[in-house]
């Protein structure tokens, strides 16, 4: 299952922190600084999978066994969009390039409800961010997959607040080229 | 909220929780979500908000508390909740019944019994077929999570699922399944032989990348590849994977299908290695990769598929990493610290311009614990199997030598407190390198020679390296030390390496190395001095009072040493060298005429000390081995009265000068001794780092080997060849050493050069075998080299011995292993109760939901009856104190006096109501009927006690919410 879906963005500061094991704030932010320090120093072209922040790898091995292998977080997914990040950690009962694919479904929900979206809307509109998470993973479960009805099941409980005139910024959208990123959609 | 604290508004965010406007509702709901733990206090308050806002009319608010439930359950919530939630499963949104259905699991994992409530239902979503393809979705993926925490609950299921599988066109829901008959097949074989045509089906036909890795992961996990009954399908489907995998890690570009391709490879090895190490090329490509995530599923690959044929490109490879991530340390070389302001600037330059065209891939900063982990698995990868895969010895201490230089430096002590720093145990890496030469050392008799002379040159390395003065930290110092010490006959240059010795002393840092250090010393000094057959000259007696001396010098100020284990040693040695030294004063030397022994102290007493066997490695359990004498009672205490013993030495204190001297030896180093550093001559040779020197025969060994290890490597080879007629020397070493040499070429133009024509001798005796086998290329000429095994005591007894210590171990592992599980890892979910619960009691399946709702219906009745009693009390109390005029602070207190008294009004009513069921509303009563039966059956469960507590809890709950109305 899903153990934390994070969103921070290039400077580290978290824009969405959902963590569905509950865990105290100090260690939460630890574990963010600890990804983000990872994923800032990812070379470009390298996978989208990082090597275990040193909070997680440590608790990790001292489960040595087999056996409880399959509760403990073991798999750090990131996507890099433009100015933010997407990070997804989870248990081995994930498939990790399934994983890849729900962020990327996550982004392409977001852009359909902000029309274009970016990080401003992000900032101004979490509640938005938060509903249309709780649309496709509750409990650290994936619910739903499906474009169409995450933002069906978004809109039903409210209008999405319109950002002001768009002056022509430069969007996450366009910006890093969702369209372009559609390669990823044929896999699932 | 966004990584900051908040539990400070936990109340308000119940305030705007409880708000009847949806808008206001939803915010308030998020901040619980983000907020409130399973211990925040308000919790107990949202209790019956979350009760009604679940049994609301409207599906978006229905959906915020089914949302919230699942980051804030604790027990006791999911106790009163469940209730409230089942009806839910029925619900006509689709998107409120899957909603409810994770949430139901979640439940279940802090609350089992939730889960025999909930499952019938969840089964019947799951077989129904007109159910929401999304709703489906979500219970396999439920399933799944369960299903790998509980298979055995699950098999029944299977046609369902395999119906799911093979119809259902959602490839996020196939992966899902798939990866849950992985969890099902070693239990139920039969089920390989179903699942094994859609699968391969799937992998043949898919065009989703995801769903194909899948596949080939089941089949991998699922133990499909072991457990096919014939064994050219099983290896067909190996060789479809295995080739499937190798097309992803092909894939130019793609970076995450190389990682998971790696990812199954790593667990396919497990059972078949031929066919993982068949795809040797892709995967040792990867070691290159510029990621490391990739970089370190490569190398845990490539560790188990080493033979003597790869060990040395794979070993180079990985060592080219190292270095070429080590910059810093390049110019450490002793080349460079020769200190001839030419050859410094003909460095950078050289480096100046190799590095952009070396180092653009590998330019990433690789972390210590990366290259530690490197280290390592190098270490691990040639003593596999004491050194079955190792050809070329001189090679591996090439290698070993080289990895001291790369080792990356431990983190140190904290040097004002004296603590080790709190992290995870630091091994130093540098010592296992170190440790592996003395193993080789030890070993390989054939070797022993070189071993030593790597040690030699290792010690005068980190002389050199650290600047006079600072303290010598290196792990590897220890094993060095050693080996120089133990064969010390084997030494180029005895004096050398004493004075090496003499100079390290002072400098090192842990008492252990200062121990093992000062052993050596004496072993060195006894092979110079202790010969026999040389004359006793004034010459040597000059020689050797003065080596005595030097020696002592060094050693007096470690009698005082702190520590006890040193102290020993250099009181003993100097006793002895003292003596020594008066036994060679004393003995007149032996003139022409007269001719005088040597001191027999010298020549006999020392080196006895030293001589007498040689020493072997001894397996690890040998000593399980050794017989226990009769008559040895380990047992019995050494002294009987050993804890007054003990006692008495605590009370002795340390003077106070005493005190001081160990200030001193602590804070102010001896001043460094004068003897001139004697770096190695050969390091003293031009920087042969030159493009040109790549000689074709040896690929890639300069780039991952020092220069001077190189230029070593290079004159024993010249040495070796040097009667080989097909030998071509490379000119670079003419080159390099004799630059008149290379003048006078150059001006003579290459006609004249003669060296560098390959002149074939002919050798009319050898000239069959040439004919014999001329176009074969030469076979590596495989080193007779005897690597001697671990000794260890024979007999019957040893494998009892063995298996003793594995049974401990084994014991303790598990000791550990029940230890660890109760501390959990981070973000771990606790699936440790619903683990040991079972679906399987279908005899009170759903009985528990009834029973509750019995409960809650009884409940009822008794808070309205304790409601009434309650009014009806404060009214008779309002009267009474109207009449005695009391003030309105006074009601307050009153009230809550009674409120006491009418508690246990209440638990009497609700036993009462208890005994009398009749008078319950007609649906409990139906109720009661039905699950009367069981009714006894469950009464001893452990979900039941609860049950009756929680009442009271309500009840204080209820109080505790009106004071905050009234407050509010």
């Amino acid at each position: 299952m899903i153990s934390a879906f994070l969103v921070f963005n290039g400077q580290g500061q978290p824009r969405l922190t959902k963590f569905y094991t509950q865990l105290d704030t100090s260690i939460q932010q630890r574990l963010i600084s600890e990804i983000f320090t990872l994923v800032s120093n990812r070379p470009a072209g390298s996978c989208n999978f990082l090597p275990l922040p040193p909070l997680l790898a440590a608790s990790s091995t001292s489960h040595s066994s087999t056996e409880e292998q399959s509760d403990v977080p073991s798999l750090v997914t990131y996507r890099h969009y433009a100015t933010l990040y997407f990070i997804i950690i989870s248990t081995t009962t994930e498939s990790p390039l399934a994983l890849i694919d729900l962020i990327q479904v996550y982004v392409e929900a977001l852009d359909k409800l902000f029309e274009n979206v970016c990080e401003l809307d992000l900032i101004f509109n979490f509640e938005t961010l938060h509903a249309t998470l709780s649309e496709m993973i509750i409990g650290g479960v994936v619910i739903e997959t499906s474009l169409d009805r995450i933002v069906a099941g978004v809109r039903a409980q409210g209008t999405v607040a319109k950002r002001p005139v768009n002056e022509g910024r430069s969007t996450i959208g366009s910006g890093m080229g969702i369209g372009g990123n559609f390669a990823w959609t044929g896999r699932v | 909220m966004v990584g900051h604290d908040m539990s400070w508004a936990s109340f308000h965010v119940l305030e705007v929780m409880s708000s009847p406007k949806y808008h206001q509702k939803r915010v308030g709901y998020l901040g619980a979500v983000q907020s409130f733990r399973q211990d925040t206090e308000v919790l107990m308050l949202a209790t019956n908000l979350l009760k009604k806002d679940l049994a609301a009319t409207t599906p978006t608010v229905i959906s915020l508390p089914i949302a919230t439930l699942p980051h804030v359950i604790t027990p006791s919530l999911a106790l009163s909740t469940l209730a409230d939630l089942l009806p839910r499963l029925n619900h006509s949104h689709a998107n409120i019944r899957k909603k409810t259905l994770v949430t139901l699991y979640r439940l279940a994992l802090v609350y089992p019994e939730a889960l025999r409530a909930a499952w019938p239902k969840i089964k019947d979503r799951l077989m129904d077929p007109n159910e929401d393809p999304s709703v489906t979705a979500a219970i396999v993926n439920v399933v799944c999570e369960l299903g790998s925490r509980r298979p055995h609950d699950f098999l029944p299921l299977a046609p369902r699922l395999f119906e799911l599988l093979v119809d259902s066109g959602n490839n996020w829901m196939a992966i899902k399944l798939i990866k849950l008959f992985a969890t099902l097949t070693p239990l139920e074989p039969r089920l390989v032989k179903k699942l094994l045509p859609p699968l391969t089906n799937i992998i043949r036909t898919t065009p989703a990348m995801s769903l194909l890795y899948e596949c080939i992961n089941g089949i991998i996990q699922g133990g499909i590849l072991d457990n096919a009954e014939d064994i050219s399908g099983a290896d067909e489907i190996a060789t479809l994977c295995v080739n499937k995998l190798r097309g992803m890690i092909m894939i130019n570009g793609d970076a995450n299908l190389k990682y998971v391709a790696l990812l199954a490879f790593n667990k396919i090895v497990l059972t078949h290695p031929h066919l993982v190490s068949q795809q040797e090329d892709v995967i040792l490509e990867c070691i290159d990769s510029s990621d490391i995530t990739i970089r370190v599923q490569a190398l845990n690959l490539v560790k188990g598929m080493v033979t003597s044929d790869n060990l040395v490109p794979i070993v180079s490879r990985l060592m080219k990493q190292l270095k070429s991530s080590s910059p810093s340390k390049d110019r450490r070389t002793p080349g460079s610290s020769s200190n001839t302001p030419e050859t410094e600037s003909d460095d950078e330059a050289q480096t100046a311009i190799t590095a952009p065209t070396v180092r653009d891939t590998q330019a990433l900063l690789i972390p210590d614990d990366y290259r530690i982990d490197i280290i390592e698995r190098i270490l691990f990868m040639c003593s596999k199997d004491n050194y079955s895969s190792v050809l070329d010895f001189d090679w591996y201490i090439d290698v070993l030598t080289q990895l001291v230089r790369m080792a990356p430096v431990p983190r140190t002590f904290d040097a004002d407190t004296g603590a080790l720093l709190p992290t995870r145990q630091q091994v130093d890496v540098s010592e296992k390198v170190g440790d592996e030469l003395r193993n080789v050392a030890v070993k390989v008799r054939a070797m022993r020679a070189t071993a030593v002379r790597a040690a030699d040159v290792i010690l005068d390395q980190l002389l050199t390296d650290n600047p006079v003065g600072h303290p010598l930290s290196s792990g590897a110092l220890k094993s060095t030390i050693w080996i120089i010490g133990e064969y010390s006959i084997q030494l180029a240059m005895p004096d050398d390496s004493l004075n090496g010795l003499l100079q390290a002393i002072p400098r090192i840092g842990k008492p252990e190395i200062i121990a093992v250090a000062l052993h050596a010393t004496a072993k060195v000094f006894s092979s110079i001095a202790g010969s026999e057959l040389e004359p006793w000259t004034s010459e040597r007696k000059s020689r050797i009072s003065l080596l005595l001396a030097r020696i002592l010098d060094v050693l007096d100020p470690l009698a005082l040493h702190p520590n006890l284990e040193v102290q020993e040693r250099a009181v003993e040695f100097i006793e002895l060298l003292k003596l020594t030294a008066e036994a060679a004063s004393g003995q007149p030397p032996s003139t022409d005429e007269n001719n005088q022994e040597p001191p027999l102290l010298l020549t006999q007493a020392i080196p006895s000390l030293f001589a007498g066997w040689e020493l072997n490695s001894v397996a690890i359990h040998a000593q399980k081995n050794v017989p226990l004498p009769g008559g040895l009672d380990l047992d019995e205490p050494i002294h009987s009265n050993l804890g007054r013993l003990l006692a008495q030495t605590d009370i002795v204190t340390l003077q106070s000068d005493e005190a001081d001297d160990f200030e001193i030896y602590y804070h102010q180093r001896p001043p460094p001794s004068s003897i001139s550093s004697s770096a190695p001559a050969i390091s003293r040779l031009a920087d042969p780092e030159d493009d040109m020197a790549n000689s074709y025969q040896q690929p890639s060994e300069e780039s991952y080997l020092d220069a001077d290890i190189l230029a070593k490597r290079r004159a024993e080879r010249l040495e070796k060849n040097k009667d080989d007629p097909f030998y071509i020397p490379s000119d670079n070493i003419l080159r390099t050493s004799t630059p008149i040499h290379n003048i006078l070429q150059n001006n003579n133009g290459p006609a004249l050069d003669i060296d560098s024509i390959p002149v074939m001798q002919l050798d009319l005796e050898k000239i069959g075998q040439t004919v014999a086998a001329p176009s074969r290329p030469r076979p590596q000429p495989r080193q007779r080299v005897i690597v001697a095994a671990d000794e260890t005591l024979e007999g019957s007894d040893s494998g009892t011995g063995r298996q003793y210590d594995s049974e401990n171990s084994s014991v303790n592992l598990t000791k550990a292993k029940s230890k660890k599980s109760k501390q959990h890892s981070l973000l771990q979910v606790d699936s440790s109760t619903i683990g040991s619960f079972s679906l399987e009691g279908n005899a009170s399946e759903g009985f528990d939901y009834e029973r509750q709702q019995r409960e809650e219906a009884e409940m009822q009745q008794a808070m309205k009856e304790v409601e009434r009693l309650r009014l009806e009390m404060q009214r008779a109390n309002e009267r009474i104190q109207m009449a005695q005029g009391a003030d309105v602070q006074g009601v307050v207190i009153k009230k809550k006096k009674k409120k006491v008294v009418k508690k246990t009004a209440g638990d009497d009513e609700n036993e009462a109501t208890t005994v009398k069921p009749k008078k319950k509303t007609k649906k409990a009563a139906t109720q009661t009927v039905e699950g009367n039966e069981p009714g006894g059956a469950t009464e001893d469960m452990p979900g039941s006690p609860p049950v009756k507590v929680v009442p009271k809890k309500k009840k204080k709950k209820k109080a505790s919410v009106e004071e905050v109305e009234a407050t509010g």
